[in-house]
């Protein structure tokens, strides 16, 4: 890929997910492959309660002039990554604005009030339609079924920043993302996680 | 090699801000660090550890607040530089020592880190830490963004010693566990050494014996401690980390700390007020520098305070521009008090924005109303939102369904007194809304043992406690002792999940490894009650008919107190994670859904994530992927339906 | 009928302390539980219709809708109920003396039934301590060591409804009144469950006028005797006014007005003193505390009874006029005196869900009149 040029400064990137997802790590390795390449970052992470099954979010900014607040203004994400569908919806409310890039993994989470039947979760063909109405550049992909595929449902987090790298939006590519996964985790983790990145960016 | 320890010239890590507060204090040449653990401060002791070989440091977790405190101070009267930290809650358990310690001063270079919550992100207040720098009558610091909080370490050593003083330095949630570009300084060389130095006169801060006065002269102790604030004050006011960006006459004049200063910088920018706008950030928030907030109070006709969470900046600079009014003169006041900022919850550019459009009416939309108005409306109906409850496979879940079941049964109206960890959930649906007080850790034991001597009014409720692994060191066993002692008869549920779960699993007394992963004596809880007179049982939370046995027999057993362990160590714990002791599946044939016979209460109010209501088929499922085969939902089915098969 | 669902159960039956601890509600399902005698609600079932509610017999108690499902005759407030002949009965000569509560009458039928095979298991209610502790027997010997009469409320329908889930049929149950009242609901199917079958082949009730709150009873004799060395219990007919405890070769007495105090409250809204829904009724005679009145109400109690006399398991004669006066004089009390309360405290008919009983005014006046 060629190297991309910041549609704006600051970028702002929103990774969610539900907690155990791998949200962090991914807003971490992605950070840290910016910061690398001389970018101002700064990562906010809202990550309470996400032991228990809450909602993640990590606000990304990347610039090249300044120091920019851990949260993100109401209505200016440029991008946003979910790794649930719901969450993303959640996040686009608040943040999105007509021009968000959305990318999202679109298997669902059930939440404590699904799972005992006090509320529904709609099915996600539903909402996906409902929401290209408004946002018709959405994408919903189904990165859980990959992950699954390629054996570990963790993967979703990986496959999806190799969806976002596709996208060309974010300036970094898959030989830093190789160089960043190798110095967070086991040696012998690289190649599937390399193989989960590429499949990501098949995807879109 | 860890990344803290990067000493390549011009390095450059992105950090979080509890990291750079560990480079800065590696930076500074620490010595000992100690602490206890809470959220957002936990990492810093964490990240400590993982070096303290390369730097030779001592880094402990200490039973609780206040013990780290002293554990520091030692270091500190030994000569050596220590920090200690902790969450804001931590500070109140801590502040009784601290309060004698700011009276007899230190000596070696010694720094209180707090980590505030605003907006009580995961804890059980947003209460505020600053106000104990003016009680406890220390200087207080606060970084406003990452590179600060490192670089601010070092100088709040420096400043410590130069007034022989504890410095207090301030970060908040969104400083703690935010990440940003943080450039390195040099390391230097590491050959402390240790020594306590008492043969001088007393009151000597170098040589003599430390003494927090024991005798009614406050001149001897009072007056010196003062004239260190007073030194502190004139540093102050030449402090490189207060900073002004903007006009040198501006027509309102922020006066901002730590986090929030980024978010008033973003707002500005957004609303394109950079011309008519100054933005004071302070770094030294007690004392204040007078001259130098007179200086900018001066060049603006407004202000606004735009600070987390109790309005200190504001009551305090207002007194500043009241005794400099003659010279300064009237200025127009902004922020909590005037309702243009809230005076609860965190801060975020949103709400600085809105409070500068409304002072200066330019209009401010985030997104076209029309697009999030359409978005939430879709939230609303495909986005349900996201409870609370304990993991797939935690154990205090299955404590809880007994002891609920203990106490309906028992049908003397019992109740159970909650406490801080994960299990503070148990005054939730998660938890069956079992616990009906909940305060400060190790409370539960305490008010427990109050209710139990009320009989004698005429109450006849069974009362019981809860109280995890961690919680009991910290502060439960006084209350046990108290109520063993006062032959109290509650009943303390001791929910031992073999490490501080809430946190991140934080070795404590209990524990058979320390954070730095030597070998250490674990201290047996259960001998420990039994030492202490309790009459103790033990029980597996999985075995549910047992561990409701147990209490209900504890419950009728009038005497004194009694404790139950409920051991089982916690879903996420190194041990227990990603083992499936079973699996586990739901026999639809059997599933009596809906239906008179069961109402599926394994999914409705037992609620493990790992079961799933199918309401097109109206059965329970399994959900494999988060399931995690602890097997006890089986053994709450009515109906066979939930069939568990041992995984070899 | 009026049919509601758990909640509704724990408000105005458990709440109310109207419950006499009977376990027809217990073991349907995990919601209700009993400990020491009382009837746990454990968590909230959302259902609006329930077995728990329908079974309950301290609520919405339709009494003429029972007597017709069971009798084919409107209820008409008789104090006796419904019946077919009355006796003085006690255990046949092909039985062991053994230790009966009075004549053994309950004892022997069982045990007949079973041996006969006319029931497959019989429910009934031992002891532990002094805590009634019911249990399926299936083998006739079984039925010796449940005999005598444990004077507190006792979960013996949680016993028999686990027996019909785990698939038991032709049951034989003893039961006390509302126990009997509990098991004709039962009985009726009244959530129209299909397929369905009534899992009862006999209903022994008990005479009753009140059954002690455990709890209360427990601590009060706690004081006195030593618990664990308890032989027998025994409140003998009128003219006496005692409760009887047998400890091993002695005999304590306790005046009733000092045990009155431990009656729940919930005995005074019954109105029924000698099972009027069971297939036969079993009390002490009057005067001869070592034999048993017996009434016989239906069609399969009379032919069980009669073929138990057949084979001398059982010995009947006829009950003599004054008797049984005085019995319906005393059932007759028993009945104004519920009903009374039930009036004061507005638990006849009423609102729907809240009231115990629903009667017509005119069975109403005759009760009161009689
Ligand atoms: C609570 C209670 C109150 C009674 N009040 C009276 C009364 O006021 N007037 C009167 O004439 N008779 C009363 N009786 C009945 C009497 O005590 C004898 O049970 C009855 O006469 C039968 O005697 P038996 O020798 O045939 O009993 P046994 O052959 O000894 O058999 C007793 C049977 O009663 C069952 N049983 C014992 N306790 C209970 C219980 N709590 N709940 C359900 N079943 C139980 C046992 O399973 C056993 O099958 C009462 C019984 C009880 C349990
Ligand atoms: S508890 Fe058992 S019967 Fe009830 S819904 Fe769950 S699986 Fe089905
Ligand atoms: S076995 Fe049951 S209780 Fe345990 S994790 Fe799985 S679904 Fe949850
Ligand atoms: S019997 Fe039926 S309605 Fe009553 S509590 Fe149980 S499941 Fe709910
Ligand atoms: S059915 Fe029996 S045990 Fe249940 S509430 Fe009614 S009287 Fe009580």
């Amino acid at each position: 890929m060629s190297e991309v040029k910041l549609a704006k400064d600051p970028y702002n990137v929103i990774i969610t997910g539900v907690g155990g997802q791998g949200n962090v790590l991914a807003s971490r390795l992605l950070g840290g492959m910016l910061a690398k390449k001389g970018f101002i970052v700064t990562i906010g992470e809202t990550f309470g309660a996400s032991q228990r099954g809450g909602s993640v979010m990590s606000h990304l900014r990347i610039s090249r002039e300044v120091l920019a607040s851990p949260q993100i203004p109401k209505g200016r994400a440029d991008v946003i990554v979910s790794l649930e569908p719901a969450e993303a919806l959640r996040v686009l409310a608040l943040y999105g604005n007509p021009d968000t890039i959305l990318l999202t993994n679109n298997h669902p989470i059930y939440p404590v009030g699904v799972i005992k039947g006090d509320m529904v979760y709609p099915p996600v063909a539903e909402m996906e339609a409902a929401v290209k109405e408004v946002l018709p550049a959405a994408r919903f992909i189904a990165a859980t079924a990959r992950a699954l595929a390629l054996g570990n449902s963790i993967l979703v987090n990986i496959i999806m920043l190799g969806a976002l790298g596709r996208l060309n939006v974010v300036p970094f590519n898959r030989e830093e993302f190789k160089e960043a996964i190798a110095a967070r985790l086991a040696a012998g983790q690289l190649a599937i996680n390399l193989q989960a990145f590429d499949a990501g960016y098949g995807m879109v | 090699m860890s990344y803290l320890i990067d000493e390549g010239k011009n390095a450059s890590h992105l950090l979080m801000g509890n990291e750079a507060i560990v480079r800065g204090s590696l930076e500074a040449g620490i010595n000992v660090a100690a602490g206890y653990p809470g959220t957002p401060s936990s990492e810093i002791i964490e990240c400590f550890s993982q070096v303290a070989k390369e730097r030779n440091l001592y880094v402990e977790w200490s039973t609780n607040e206040k013990v780290a405190v002293e554990v520091a101070a030692a270091a500190s009267f030994a000569g050596l530089r220590s920090l200690c930290v902790m969450k804001q809650n931590g500070v109140n358990v801590a502040s009784d020592f601290l309060l004698h310690l700011a009276s007899s001063g230190t000596r070696g270079g010694m720094l209180l880190v707090t980590c505030d919550d605003p907006g009580a992100l995961s804890s059980v207040n947003e209460g505020e830490s600053r106000l104990f720098a003016q009680l406890l009558e220390i200087p207080l610091l606060e970084p406003g963004d990452f590179q600060e909080a490192k670089d601010i370490i070092p100088w709040a050593f420096a400043l410590s010693e130069k007034i022989r003083n504890i410095v207090m330095v301030r970060s908040v949630t969104r400083l703690s566990h935010a990440s940003g570009n943080v450039r390195f300084g040099p390391l230097p060389a590491t050959a402390a050494k240790a020594e306590f130095h008492y043969s001088g006169p007393l009151l000597d801060p170098d040589t003599g014996p430390m003494i927090a006065m024991i005798v009614a002269a406050p001149e001897a102790q009072h007056g010196p401690q003062q004239e260190k604030m007073k030194r502190a004050a004139e540093i102050f006011e030449t402090c490189p980390f207060n900073t002004y960006t903007g006009p040198a006459a501006p027509e309102l004049l922020i006066v901002t700390s730590s986090a929030c200063s980024l978010y008033s910088r973003e707002a500005v920018s957004i609303l394109g007020l950079t011309e008519r706008v100054g933005i004071l950030k302070l770094a030294t928030t007690w004392p204040l520098p007078q001259r130098l907030l007179k200086k900018h109070l001066a060049a603006a006709p407004q202000i606004l305070f735009v600070e987390e969470v109790a309005p200190t900046l504001e009551d305090h600079v207002k007194v500043v521009a009241a005794e400099a009014g003659a010279e300064i003169g009237g200025k127009i006041f902004f922020g909590k008090k005037s309702g243009h900022l809230p005076s609860l919850g965190e801060l975020n550019p949103d709400l600085v924005l809105a409070a500068l459009s409304r002072i200066f009416a330019v209009p401010y939309e985030g997104a076209p109303a029309a697009f999030s108005g359409a978005v939430k409306a879709l939230a609303a109906r495909y986005a349900p939102p996201r409870g609370m409850t304990f993991c797939p496979g935690c154990p205090h879940r299955a404590s809880y369904w007994s002891i609920n079941n203990a106490v309906k049964l028992d049908g003397r109206g019992g109740f159970v007194c909650g406490d801080i960890g994960c299990y503070v959930m148990g005054t939730m649906a998660a938890g069956f809304n079992t616990c009906k007080t909940l305060h400060a850790m190790g409370s539960a034991s305490g008010i427990a043992s109050g209710f139990g001597k009320l009989k004698q009014f005429g109450m006849g409720q069974p009362v019981m406690a809860v109280c995890g692994d961690s919680t009991f060191f910290h502060a439960a066993m006084p209350a046990l002792a108290n109520a063993i002692h006062q032959r109290s008869p509650f009943t303390l549920m001791l929910m031992d999940n073999r490490g501080t779960a809430m946190t991140g699993f934080q070795p404590h007394p209990g524990s058979p490894t320390n954070v730095l992963g030597d070998t250490v004596p674990a201290l047996d809880m259960e001998k420990i009650c039994r030492a202490m007179g309790a009459k103790v049982e033990v029980s597996d939370p999985f075995n549910l008919e047992k561990t409701r046995q147990k209490l209900n027999h504890l419950m009728e057993y009038a005497d004194g107190a009694k404790v139950l362990i409920l051991r089982r160590a916690c879903a996420l714990s190194p041990e227990r994670r990603g083992k499936k002791d079973y699996e586990v599946t739901v026999d639809e044939s059997r599933c009596r859904g809906e239906d008179c016979g069961c109402n599926r209460i394994c999914t409705r109010i037992f609620g493990c994530p790992g079961l799933i209501w199918d309401g097109e088929k109206k059965v329970s499922r399994i959900d494999e992927i988060i399931c995690v085969g602890c097997g006890v939902c089986a053994d709450i089915c009515p109906a066979g339906a939930i069939v568990r098969k041992e995984i070899a | 009928m009026n049919n509601f669902g758990a909640n509704k159960l724990a408000e105005r039956v458990i709440q109310a302390e109207l419950c006499s601890g009977c376990g027809a509600c217990i073991d349907l399902c995990p919601y209700f539980r009993s400990y020491r005698g009382k009837t746990a609600y454990l968590f909230p079932c959302t259902r609006e219709e329930g077995r728990c509610f329908a079974y309950c017999p301290k609520v919405e108690v339709d009494l003429d809708g029972i007597s017709r499902f069971l009798f084919a005759k409107p209820y008409d407030g008789h104090p006796l109920g419904n019946w077919r002949s009355i006796h003085v009965a006690r255990a046949g000569t092909r039985l062991k003396r053994q230790p009966f509560q009075s004549g053994g009458t309950v004892s022997a039928l069982m045990y007949f039934a079973l041996r006969s095979g006319c029931i497959r298991g019989a429910i009934l209610t031992g002891r532990k301590g002094l805590l009634p502790v019911p249990q399926l027997v299936t083998r006739p010997a079984g039925v010796w060591r449940h005999s005598l009469s444990k004077y507190t409320a006792a979960p013996t329908l949680a016993t028999l409804n686990r027996a019909v889930t785990a698939g038991h049929e032709a049951l034989g149950v003893v039961a006390t009144p509302c126990q009997a009242t509990a098991v004709a609901q039962m009985r009726m199917n009244p959530l129209q469950k299909s397929p369905f079958q009534d899992p009862t082949a006999l209903v022994i009730g008990l005479f009753c006028t009140w059954a002690l709150d455990f709890r209360k009873f427990e601590a009060f004799l706690a004081e006195r005797v030593p618990l664990q060395d308890i032989v027998k219990v025994d409140i003998p007919p009128p003219p006496a006014s005692v409760l009887e405890v047998y400890l091993p070769g002695e005999k304590r007495e306790f005046p009733l007005n000092e045990i009155r105090p431990l009656v729940p409250d919930t005995c005074g809204y019954c109105l029924d003193m000698t099972s009027e829904f069971a297939d036969v009724s079993v009390g002490v005679l009057e005067g001869q505390p070592d034999l048993n009145t017996l009434i016989v109400r239906t069609q399969r109690g009379e032919e069980i009874v009669r073929e138990a006399q057949r084979q001398e398991y059982l010995i009947i004669e006829d009950m003599p006029g004054e008797n049984r006066e005085h019995l319906e004089w005393a059932a007759g009390n028993k009945k104004q005196r519920g009903i009374r309360r039930c009036m004061e405290t507005g638990r006849l008919n009423g609102e729907a869900g809240t009231a115990c009983l629903r009667l017509t005014a005119e069975v109403t006046d005759r009760i009161l009149e009689n």
